[in-house]
């Protein structure tokens, strides 16, 4: 079976989950009181994805203002971005309006772009509607979910619909060469931003 | 390789895929992964007792930022992290030797290494841990004792805002790892970005370091660095030489991901190139441990020279000092300078013209051009005399009066040649170079190994209740009558004085240094055999035999063998220490309760 290395960083606001994100993905667990990421920090997992395996490289980046010039380390050559704001912080939401126009301009070219609201299960303090950031992603062409790294809603989820908008190699190294018909509905529907 | 992780499939992709040169790359199958689930991601047992900055300790001391002053000079702007211990002696020499002398321009960004003295014997609390992890690791892959390298990332260019008109600037690695070729390409991914951003970067490349795996030999590493992952692996001891390389897969992105072939091997080829001639000869004068010196037009060649030299003989460790980039203001320039006794056995790198009269009664001088101009072929030097060596201007060449002992193979010289001519490539020429002299090395080694072996005594002389044997003595002319029959001949078809050069050899401090690493390991062989005959013996029937003070006697000594044996890590067979602290239990059961009581308690350090 062919293995990828993926490399996918996480963006956004700090202390909106994003370190929460990467722990409940490849850990399966949860800690409330998790330290500021410094610089960055980085975790691997590998899922299946049809007959690939998909090794994540996960740099999880900081949040934090002085960190903020370091970014383009992480998103240059990554497959994909996951832009997590927390639905319970418009500020947030407009931050991560920023690190799209960020990724357009500077950011690699066929990135897939992933955008996660966590923080769903505190919809009782909500200040970011669903449909808005639904509208926004759509109009983007990104992925969207609103997550839960505490309660593990959507987070799976997320990176196997990464997976999917990845776009194939074929195994020969040869592009066009063959061409699977379960791949078409992924490949129409990879987009760029 | 037992059970396997989807982690561990990852690492096979990486299988060579197009094995150009079989004799040096491994196919993956060789390389030991470590054991369980985990995988490489998985950090082992041992490692999760370490503290904040243990592991990144275990890779560098610390990290310094060089700038100049106008006032002052050189100055270490930046120590990281914060709470690293450098003393202004040291301080002192990082400051000189992380900028190149005044006459070499460098205009851009250079990388050298340069190697210094430990000032002041600081321990480090992790000292018992890299003790177990410096095991496994081939003789000149072994952490240093009492000096320091330095690998510097050095940038020079023109900025008009400044008031010196130039932006000057090292970035620098201080670490007790000789792995040269790692850390330069760390710096590589390292320093560009710093120069750009800042202190928030060496912040977040700490971390990523701080987070490390430890440099554990044959283990396949994943190192995470500001954005990108670099995979090494260490070579160990057991490995065949030469054999020991990671390969690239095919497809792969460097800024996603690094394979690096190695960690520490210089391009042999392009190094030794000026002076391609002579590379016999200074394997002699490296293997007898002469006074060297090479001097060159920048700390770059002269740090990728010096280090060549110094690795042509591997697997055999340099024992000497050794200095890559030496400059005037070394702590140590009086003492390597001095005429009032014989140059010692060192081998220094230089750029200061100032050296070519300092040193001009060294016996052995290497001049080394430009080597960015060396694109022509290299004409056939002679040796040339050392008189001829005064000023700036000399020509490139090896200066010197030597006689070497062995006669010259010119089968080398010839196939060099012919890839110049045919271009071909650096890598493959560097290849030629490397598996000549591991020939021509272990040629000289093996009789000397196989000397050393029929020095441990036999087996059957081994006796649990007797102290282990002892070595046998290292007699000289037994060794040089082993020679007649079972010389290098065997090996190496290069005919010359052997015997002449061996009786050289064991008066250097090569010899010396290699005898004591074997003696030590011989030892330590004959301890583990004498545990083991120990352990396989019927205690329970022996105390019964004796008396109450003997079984008290025997409980103490098995517990200062037990402890020596786990303290110095005996290559015991599996089992025994198990099997030796039961022994131990059953002895002390057998004794009347109050003494019971006495020696179970922990003994006092």
């Amino acid at each position: 079976m062919a293995l990828r290395e993926l490399k996918v960083c996480l963006l956004g606001d700090t202390g909106v989950g994003k370190s929460s994100i990467v722990w409940r993905f490849v850990e399966d667990s949860f800690d409330p009181n998790i330290n500021p990421t410094i610089g960055a920090s980085f975790m691997t997992k590998t899922v299946q994805y049809q007959n690939e395996l998909h090794k994540f490289l996960i740099w999880d980046t900081a949040g934090q203002e002085r960190f903020r010039a370091l970014a383009p380390m992480y998103y240059r050559g990554s497959a994909a971005a996951i832009i997590v704001y927390d639905i319970t912080k418009e500020e947030s939401f407009q931050t991560l309006k920023n690190w799209v126009k960020e990724l357009r301009q500077h950011g690699p070219p066929n990135i897939v772009v992933a955008i996660a609201g966590n923080k769903c299960d505190l919809s009782d303090a909500r200040e970011v509607p669903e449909k808005d950031a639904k509208d926004y992603a759509d109009s983007i062409h990104a992925i969207f979910v609103e997550s839960s790294a505490k309660n593990a809603i959507n987070i799976n989820e997320v990176f196997i619909e990464i997976s999917k908008r990845i776009p194939v190699v074929d195994a020969a190294g040869t592009s066009g060469k063959g061409f699977k018909l379960g791949r078409q509905a992924s490949e129409s529907r990879r987009t760029c931003c | 390789m037992a059970l396997q992780g989807p982690e561990e499939l990852g690492e096979q992709v990486e299988e060579p895929e197009e094995l150009e040169d079989a004799s040096s790359i491994s196919p993956a199958e060789e390389i030991t992964l470590p054991a369980g689930p985990g995988g490489d991601e998985e950090p082992p047992e041992e490692e999760a007792l370490l503290l904040p900055w243990d592991r990144f300790s275990a890779w560098l001391h610390c990290i310094c930022v060089v700038g100049f002053d106008l006032e002052l000079g050189q100055a270490v702007e930046v120590i990281y992290p914060h709470h690293s211990k450098l003393s202004e002696k040291e301080k002192t020499s990082i400051c000189y030797l992380s900028f190149p002398d005044s006459n070499s321009g460098c205009l851009g960004d250079t990388q050298f290494c340069f190697r210094f003295r430990q000032g002041s014997n600081r321990k480090s609390s992790l000292g018992c841990f890299l003790e177990t992890t410096d095991r496994d690791a081939p003789p000149c892959l072994k952490r240093e004792q009492g000096h320091y390298y330095g690998y510097v990332y050095f940038r020079q260019v023109r900025d008009k805002s400044l008031k010196r008109g130039y932006f000057q600037k090292s970035l620098v690695l201080i670490s007790k790892l000789p792995y040269v070729t790692f850390f330069h390409s760390l710096l590589k991914i390292m320093a560009p970005e710093y120069f750009e951003k800042q202190e928030p970067c060496l912040e977040a490349a700490c971390n990523d370091i701080d987070r490390w795996p430890t440099p554990h030999p044959g283990r396949i590493l994943t190192l995470p660095i500001m954005g990108v992952v670099i995979k090494v692996r260490i070579p160990t001891c057991y490995d065949k030489p030469g054999t020991s390389q990671l390969v690239q897969s095919a497809q792969s992105d460097s800024l996603v991901s690094i394979v690096l072939p190695t960690i520490h091997e210089v391009d042999l080829f392009r190094c030794f190139y000026p002076v391609f001639f002579h590379i016999q000869m200074l394997w002699e004068l490296v293997l007898l441990g002469e006074a060297l010196v090479v001097m060159a037009p920048s700390p770059a060649e002269s740090s990728d020279t010096v280090l060549a030299l110094v690795s042509c003989i591997s697997p055999l460790r340099y024992s000497s000092d050794f200095r890559p980039y030496f400059t005037i203001h070394d702590s140590e320039f009086k003492e390597y300078t001095t005429r009032t006794q014989a140059p010692p056995s060192v081998i220094l790198g230089v750029t200061n013209p100032f050296f070519a009269k300092t040193l001009q009664h060294w016996p052995h001088i290497i001049r080394i051009g430009d080597m960015k101009q060396a694109g022509e072929m290299a004409k056939q030097m002679k040796v040339k005399k050392l008189k001829n060596l005064k000023t700036l201007d000399s020509k490139p060449g090896v200066y010197t009066a030597y006689k070497p002992y062995l006669n010259k193979d010119e089968e080398i010289i010839k196939q060099l040649q012919k890839g110049v001519q045919q271009k071909r490539p650096s890598a493959a020429q560097n290849a030629i170079i490397r598996r000549y002299f591991l020939e021509l090395t272990q040629s000289f080694i093996i009789p000397l190994e196989r000397y050393v072996a029929s020095l441990m005594p036999l087996q059957k002389s081994i006796s649990p209740w007797k102290n282990p044997p002892q070595l046998r003595p290292f007699i000289q002319q037994d060794f040089m009558k082993t020679l007649e029959k079972a010389g290098p001949q065997l090996t190496s078809r290069l005919k010359g004085d052997w015997i002449g050069l061996y009786r050289n050899f064991l008066k250097s401090p090569n010899f010396d240094g290699w005898f004591r690493n074997r003696r030590r390991e011989m030892t330590q062989k004959l301890e583990a055999l004498h545990l083991e005959a120990l352990c396989e013996e019927d205690l329970q029937q022996r105390i019964q035999q004796h008396t109450e003070v003997e079984s008290v006697d025997l409980v103490l000594k098995l517990k200062d063998k037990l402890t020596q044996a786990e303290k110095e890590q005996l290559p015991v067979r599996p089992g025994t220490l198990a099997k030796l602290k039961s022994h131990i239990e059953a002895v002390i059961l057998a004794l009347p309760d109050d003494l019971q009581g006495i020696l179970h308690k922990p003994s006092t350090p």
